[in-house]
């Protein structure tokens, strides 16, 4: 067992200390940041590791949040079979973007994306029989069998913090699998890698699914968590804030992807007394971050670790 | 009857199409010179749209306030250029994007936080009675907006083919080692076009306010301005322009055949087909570049 994982195993019970101590609102909060991690996680992995630019990961949020939604709201299906539903729902939509994606790259593929944004958000708005439109979605009290009681905050936040763990897990083995050098194959020389025998039109495409995967996943376990979901949820400001997650964070760094998600879920709490300086501040600090922090937060994580955990970390991402 | 009826809808797409042309300009004209498409172009129309507000309610007349708004776009795009972009701008394509998103963001919480969400109202500069021609109707702002967009493309142009610096920015664009060896400052031509684009994009602002009210979602006009940018092949001007007005049209019309539900969902549905079979535009030339 190394440090990392020692830090990991502390972070998790210090977590479950603080749900069960500190009552319903704070276990809401730290389950919301956990759903940001995923997210942020996701995204840097498509961005970060595969070199592509999304601008619409709010939107494959909100297909997992809907459909996870609409399975347990008109169906009466348990979160825990609607979630992974949604989250498949929105690979399966991620995959079809892919496809174009394949062959356009920077601003070409930000602007497909930002319209893909757009269709989504209309849509959502405009079918409003089904999606319950600008008035939202109400979602009832998660229930793990249909007679069983609803689940406490505290039992919806451990649900949750499997899920991160899974996630981070899945994307740490991931990142040092074939596939994963693969995608930072792909990033770093597109034509080196297809030189290598890599087919780059099917990394990307992968990348792409996967990464809508853990945004659909995110979205799910958020329709849960808060119970109710409306397309403001999911518009570009969304879209803007996770990308503020792994800029902030550290791009290509799942260490990087969790810092950033926790720290800015903390931003709108620290900034209550001035709620409407919310999205300035977290524009400004992303323009900071851009111009004299390129390399995010999780340069200062690297530089308390010991030398020889930073050389070991290097090399795993 | 219906000849005169589609004419007016013809007159009202071209006229909301001018200002997707304007926006498009604006956004086409610093990515053809430095390679920086800015995301954040639709919130200095909304500032422009609010600068705008400002000295009308300090009751100055509207070429007054037209000038002001045109300098007020140019120092913005100016400082905007010194202060964020070139520092950043020889970061990967996604720094970029972002950073130019963030500005937009910026702007616009700053406005929110000072005028909330009320929608104010602006006059146009001729009033509200209609223009009638041979049995068409015809709103007086949309003709000075058609009027306007005319005028600055043909000023474009002019300034493309003849002034000195317009010839330099096209060199730069086409390559800007050979330019900075002919003896063009790169940097003072990224100014320059920056400058031009806030100009144009505050002037939209400016010009669209009258017809939608002034709130801090003006800058959602930049979706439509980009649509038309990528129809028209994303580096020409006329291609702007046309696109502008294509997807004007496109619009207009399509909420009388297939409903408003769809005429929203009408400008992103071209955009991903345009992205899909001719990421190059309907005018711009084919780029191959394979990997």
């Amino acid at each position: 067992m190394n440090v990392r994982s020692a830090i990991g195993a502390i972070g998790v019970v210090a977590l479950v200390f603080v749900a069960s101590a500190f009552g319903t609102y704070p276990t809401y909060l730290l389950s919301l940041a956990m759903i940001n991690v995923i997210a942020a996680v996701g995204l840097n992995l498509l961005i970060g590791n595969s070199g592509q630019i999304s601008l619409c990961h709010s939107s494959f949020m909100a297909v997992g949040a809907y459909v996870s939604a609409l399975l347990t709201a008109r169906l009466g299906l348990p979160f825990w079979a609607a979630i992974p539903v949604g989250a498949a729902a929105a690979a399966g939509i991620g995959a079809l973007l892919g496809l174009p994606a394949r062959r356009l790259s920077g601003i070409y593929l930000a602007l497909a994306t930002l319209g893909f944004l757009q269709i989504v958000q209309i849509a959502i708005e405009e079918f409003a029989d089904v999606t319950g439109g600008v008035r939202g979605l109400t979602i009832p009290k998660a229930r793990v069998v249909a007679s069983a009681a609803p689940m406490s905050a505290f039992a919806l936040f451990c649900v949750v913090l499997v899920s991160c763990a899974f996630s981070i897990w899945v994307a740490r083995n991931l990142l040092r699998s074939r596939l994963g050098r693969e995608f930072n194959a792909v990033r770093q020389s597109p034509h080196a890698a297809q030189a290598l025998g890599i087919s780059v039109a099917r990394v990307k495409l992968t990348a792409f699914a996967l990464s809508s995967g853990y945004a659909g996943f995110a979205g799910g376990l958020f329709a849960i968590v808060v119970g109710f979901v409306d397309p403001n949820e999911f518009g570009i400001g969304a879209a803007l804030r996770q990308l503020t997650f792994i800029v902030i964070g550290g791009i290509g760094s799942i260490v990087g992807s969790i810092l950033g998600a926790v720290v800015l879920s903390a931003l709108p709490e620290l900034l209550r007394p001035v709620k409407e300086y919310n999205e300035l501040v977290s524009a400004l600090l992303l323009l900071a971050a851009l111009l004299f922090m390129p390399h995010g937060l999780v340069m200062l994580w690297r530089r308390l670790l010991p030398t020889r955990l930073v050389a070991t970390r290097e090399s795993a991402a | 009857m219906p000849l005169t009826f589609y004419l007016q809808l013809a007159i009202a797409g071209v006229s909301v199409g001018a200002i997707y042309a304007l926006v498009a300009l604006a956004i086409v004209i610093p990515f053809k010179a430095s390679g920086v498409l800015n995301f954040g172009q639709g919130e200095v129309a909304t500032l422009g749209a609010y600068t705008a507000l400002i000295l009308t309610q300090s009751g100055l007349a509207y070429p007054v306030i037209a000038l002001l708004v045109i300098v007020t776009g140019a120092v913005v795009g100016v400082i905007v250029e010194r202060l964020l972009i070139r520092p950043i701008a020889s970061a990967p394509p996604f720094t970029i994007v972002i950073a130019t998103f963030a500005i937009g963001l910026a702007i616009k919480s700053a406005i929110q936080i000072h005028w909330g969400d009320t929608t104010f109202a602006l006059a146009g500069p001729f009033g509200d009675d209609p223009v009638i021609v041979g049995g068409v109707r015809m709103n007086p702002t949309s003709l000075w907006i058609v009027f306007c967009t005319v005028a600055i493309t043909l000023l474009l142009a002019a300034f493309f083919r003849f002034a000195r610096t317009g010839k330099a920015m096209r060199a730069v664009a086409i390559n800007p080692e050979a330019a900075t060896l002919m003896g063009v400052r790169v940097n003072g031509i990224y100014r320059w076009a920056w400058a031009i684009s806030a100009t144009i994009g505050a002037s939209a602002g400016l010009l669209v306010a009258p017809v939608v009210g002034i709130n801090p979602e003006v800058g959602q006009l930049i979706l439509r301005g980009l649509v038309a940018a990528v129809l028209g092949g994303f580096t020409s001007i006329q291609g702007a322009v046309v696109g502008g007005i294509v997807v004007g049209l496109l619009e207009t019309f399509a909420s009388i055949t297939v409903g408003s539900t769809f005429k929203n969902l009408t400008p992103f549905i071209v955009l991903m087909l345009l992205l899909i079979f001719r990421p190059y535009g309907l005018f711009g030339a084919r780029d191959v570049h394979r990997v």
